[in-house]
């Protein structure tokens, strides 16, 4: 078998409280870009803290290019490359600086260090801006120099937190590119959490959903999407036996649906439409509007982890989330 | 050879750290200058004030002025001052997400710590540097032989990174910068007063002098006052000892609660 770029095997997380990952096992192949998606408090940061070296797993085992993180966690820091979803780059430094410590603490020789760190700001187009303070920086310029500090050890893993949180629509579209770039040029393997499912969709091979620290499904965004069973169609109905009435003609409703709406899961929407509206017709539901939507990850997402998505924040994410929000935009 | 990589590695990451703080400090001295103020207004008006009471000064070894006395314990204060807040800027990097990169870096934590606390002397040697040439504008009489100096400079790192593992230490069990400040608040002032820097031990209350005896600042303020104003040097062996015991004891204490924060 093929060594593979990250091996999750049976990783457990206890925390005094919570159990924050509960037996996850899943494998990333080298090259591939992989999406952790999930809502907050699900485990996705507490799996990739493990990966990185920086918590110990309660049980279980996690391999990075076949070095296990427990044991050789300074074998593994070497060949990873972080960018934390929060603003990390130095503002009180220039970016030529912030990269230059990075490549220091990399261990990096003095010989090739210039040069290094000349392509890294070259691929991430931040020659011109070099030896400008960080703090006059735009939020996606600050990104693209996080991105610089992981990439100058040029690793073999890298992790991204949220890679494009509270970047404009522009920067973020640059942000894509170059992570496409970094895996089709280097073959960077490249694991990234996101909370955008177009996001996710765009870039990721595959993608695990995490559900209360458990890996709720795993696949291809093709299959993820294919697998939630076609079209959605919803009906608006003030009626309040719309949704017993759907069922007496044989349709089932997923699960999560707010009051006043009903969620069909079926294929071909576009002909079934008019056959359900006469159906409703003649049991007396009267139907106010009806929309159609091709799925999405977002259904994908709702599927596996509930409505609830706001459920899991704790405050101190939120304030986390929120912050890095407004700083970078 | 293995073991001396090793150690040569984790200097040279402590050292990276501290050089960070160094290019901060080039970028933007206005924090130097800001810092300059309470040192200033001790020697100046704190100094100038008690040198006149006769009390004060009957205390104090023979052919020392108050100020001279005075000046090694302000030196002290102003780089203790600085180090017993530092753990503020740990949680805060904790709170950024900082902390997690650092610790994803192939550096050991511990090599983090030491980097972070030579940081803190490095802002300590700055610090002192602007007391020396205020105290020499004052006309206080210093010793300032190359030698002496290069002394109370090695002192001011040790001070500075002694207290600035204590406060990153405090910092990993309280976790948040609003109870860090109090806590700086609170045990700054105590070890200020419980020690000799600002008048002998011999005419404090009898109760604090146990206190004293264990503060570290009083060995620091020891040191430095012989190095600068008494040119006696037969306590200086001891005082290097307990600071630099007191030192490693903090930075061990400082990385295993590290382990904590993160977590």
């Amino acid at each position: 078998m093929e060594e593979k770029a990250i091996v999750v095997q049976n990783l457990v997380k206890q925390y005094p409280k919570v159990r924050a990952v509960d037996d996850v096992s899943f494998s990333v192949d080298k090259g591939e870009i992989f999406g952790l998606l999930g809502p907050n408090g699900a485990g996705k940061t507490t799996t990739i803290r493990v990966l990185l070296t920086l918590i110990p797993p309660t049980s279980g085992e996690t391999l990075i290019y076949n070095i296990n993180t427990a044991k050789n966690s300074e074998d593994v820091r070497r060949i990873c490359g972080y960018v934390p979803q929060d603003v990390s780059a130095d503002g009180d430094l220039t970016s030529y600086e912030n990269v230059l410590i990075s490549a220091k603490l990399y261990g990096m020789p003095p010989k090739e260090r210039k040069q290094r760190i000349q392509e890294v700001l070259n691929f991430l187009e931040l020659t011109d801006r070099e030896n400008d303070m960080v703090n006059t920086f735009s939020g996606g310029m600050m990104r693209r120099l996080e991105i610089a500090q992981a990439l100058v050890n040029r690793p073999k893993v890298l992790f991204l937190d949220e890679p494009s949180i509270g970047l404009d629509p522009n920067a973020r579209r640059i942000i894509w590119g170059l992570i496409k770039k970094l895996r089709d040029e280097f073959n960077t393997t490249i694991m990234m959490t996101t909370h955008d499912m177009g996001e996710a969709d765009e870039l990721c091979d595959r993608i695990g959903i995490m559900n209360r620290g458990h890996l709720a499904t795993l696949g291809k965004p093709a299959e993820l999407k294919a697998a939630v069973g076609g079209d959605i169609i919803t009906i608006n109905s003030s009626n309040p036996g719309c949704f017993q009435k759907l069922k007496e003609m044989g349709y089932s409703t997923i699960a999560n649906s707010p009051d006043g709406h009903c969620d069909l899961v079926v294929n071909n929407g576009e002909t079934l439409i008019p056959q359900l509206l006469e159906g409703l017709k003649s049991r007396g539901v009267m139907v106010e509007s009806v929309s159609l939507k091709k799925p999405t990850l977002d259904d994908v997402f709702l599927k596996y982890t509930g409505a609830r998505i706001e459920e899991g924040d704790t405050f101190a994410e939120t304030r986390r989330a929120r912050r890095a929000f407004t700083r970078r935009s | 050879m293995r073991v001396l990589s090793e150690v040569r590695k984790y200097f040279a990451n402590a050292f990276i750290i501290a050089e960070l703080e160094l290019r901060k400090i080039r970028h933007d001295q206005t924090q130097i200058w800001v810092r300059m103020v309470q040192p200033a207004l001790w020697l100046a008006i704190y100094g100038l004030t008690m040198s006149k009471i006769s009390a004060m000064t009957a205390y104090i070894p023979k052919n020392l002025t108050y100020l001279q006395f005075m000046t090694p314990g302000v030196l002290a204060q102003s780089a203790l001052f600085v180090a017993i807040f530092f753990g503020i800027n740990v949680v805060w990097e904790r709170d950024l997400g900082l902390l997690n990169k650092l610790l994803s870096t192939p550096a050991s934590r511990s090599s983090i710590i030491l980097g972070k606390a030579l940081s803190a002397g490095v802002r300590g040697i700055f610090q002192a540097v602007a007391v020396i040439i205020l105290a020499l504008i004052l006309r206080v009489h210093l010793i300032m032989n190359p030698l002496s100096l290069l002394g109370v400079f090695v002192i001011i790192i040790l001070l500075s990174m002694c207290f600035a593992c204590l406060s990153m230490a405090i910092a990993s069990l309280v976790k948040t910068r609003e109870r860090m400040m109090g806590i700086g608040q609170v045990i700054t002032m105590p070890l200020f007063f419980a020690s000799s820097a600002i008048y002998p031990l011999a005419i404090m209350p009898s109760w604090i002098k146990p206190i004293a005896i264990i503060n570290p600042l009083t060995y620091v303020v020891d040191a430095m006052r012989d190095l600068l104003a008494t040119g006696n040097l037969s306590s200086l062996p001891l005082d290097f000892l307990v600071i630099t015991a007191a030192t490693i004891l903090f930075l061990v204490l400082a990385s295993l609660g590290l382990k904590k924060m993160v977590s």
